[in-house]
């Protein structure tokens, strides 16, 4: 994570490439809507996954993709369970639904949950996120959608019980059908729960915060040290990039005090290309071996 | 003289029996328009998007929704009704 323009990506491509330099299976994914990837390695890349290097695969998450989908399986459920789905003239609210905010983090979730299901073999997993705001919004999704499913599960409960009562004194039946609402409740709150637990566990994600040796980039990587405390989770990692030889860094390590914090040179050519991206980890490997190695040792998935 | 005892007992335990089901089913109604009440206050909280209020996370709506067709139609109901909010009241009571 961090401030647009940092080198999140590169940072993330760079991540990867040394993973599978060292033999793991690596997928890099980009779940930023303003892709990079396919420019890094000048390759075309789309949502299946393409070989970009040995052991190393690369997809980039349509979000629009993602959300015309999920809108799709919607629609179509409601098709299937409703007796008079035109009289609520539903196609006209599903036109706009589209732009609705809240989708786009929701599609992201959504990509990332097949991703992590689909390719749970891979070694590594690497995400590259886009920038604060969306990624914060992307991780913050599950613990919002359990206030207000809890919330809702609550006044279900109520409705149930209430149901009951009424079933049992008019019809004397004594088994009442499962409430379809209260079982969907309970599923996402299950789905929600088990997301929140992944993004809260430094041992399944480990989520980096890529900055540079400015103020402005600073400033906003405390906001998202902010952001993610007050949702559970913690950094795993601080990338400092475009490190250069007269970078201050007392405020960096005063502010990130006691996380692991890995410092990048920076590169008088731009970091495009196989090539490139390969003779830049080679001749700083020195300086790149300490965290990363570290973060091996613990096994990341 | 046994038997007209006997009638008369039958009569006034069956007028107390359709007075006890007279007065559960008006309870029963009672509930049952608290019930349609809590509803509509789900199909609000859930589906209030569609009717222009505000609402939960649009996927908590969407992932909902296609099991809530009966509060999509309570809802419609309860906004033809929504002007004579007292009237509807007083029926559930019973007053004129």
């Amino acid at each position: 994570m961090g401030k647009g323009g940092v080198g999140k990506s590169t940072s993330a491509t760079l991540n990867s490439l040394f993973l599978a330099q060292r033999g793991f299976e690596v997928l890099i994914v980009s779940l930023d809507p303003a892709h990079n990837q396919s420019d890094i390695f000048e390759k075309d890349l789309s949502d299946k996954p393409k070989q970009v290097a040995p052991h190393l695969k690369a997809i980039e998450i349509d979000q629009d993709h993602w959300i015309k989908r999920y809108l799709k399986d919607v629609h179509e459920q409601i098709r299937r369970t409703y007796s008079y789905l035109t009289a609520f003239n539903l196609e006209k609210y599903f036109k706009v639904i589209k732009h609705s905010p809240g989708l786009e983090e929701y599609a992201l979730i959504l990509a990332f949950k097949e991703i992590n299901r689909k390719f749970s073999k891979m070694d590594f997993l690497v995400f590259d996120m886009a920038p604060t705001a969306l990624s914060l919004k992307f991780f913050n999704l599950p613990t919002l959608s359990l206030i207000w499913i809890n919330h809702l599960l609550a006044l279900r409960k109520e409705i149930i019980k209430k149901r009951e009562l009424i079933t049992k004194v008019r019809l004397m039946k004594k088994e009442i059908e499962t409430d379809k609402v209260l079982s969907r409740i309970q599923d996402s709150i299950q789905e929600y729960t088990t997301l929140k637990g992944l993004f809260e566990d430094p041992d399944l994600t480990k989520i980096n915060l890529v900055l540079n040796p400015d103020q402005l980039s600073l400033a906003e990587s405390k906001r998202i040290v902010e952001g993610l405390g007050a949702i559970n989770i913690s950094l795993s990692q601080v990338i400092v990039n475009k490190m250069q030889e007269n970078s201050s860094m007392d405020h960096i390590n005063r502010e990130f005090k006691g996380i692991p914090m890995l410092k990048v040179p920076f590169s008088e050519t731009p970091l495009i290309g196989l090539d490139v991206l390969t003779k830049f980890l080679d001749a700083n490997e020195e300086k790149l071996m300490e965290q990363p190695l570290q973060i091996l040792k613990n096994g990341v998935k | 003289m046994i038997s007209f005892l006997k009638r008369i007992q039958c009569k006034i335990t069956d007028v107390c029996k359709i007075g006890g089901e007279i007065g559960r089913s008006k309870a029963v109604e009672t509930i049952e328009s608290e019930l349609e009440e809590m509803e509509n206050i789900f199909g609000v909280l859930v589906l209030g998007s569609f009717v222009g209020m505000p609402s939960p996370p649009m996927q908590i709506s969407l992932d909902l929704m296609p099991y809530m067709e009966k509060e999509l139609l309570l809802m419609m109901e309860k906004v033809d009704t929504a002007n004579e909010p007292i009237s509807q009241l007083f029926s559930v009571f019973d007053i004129d």
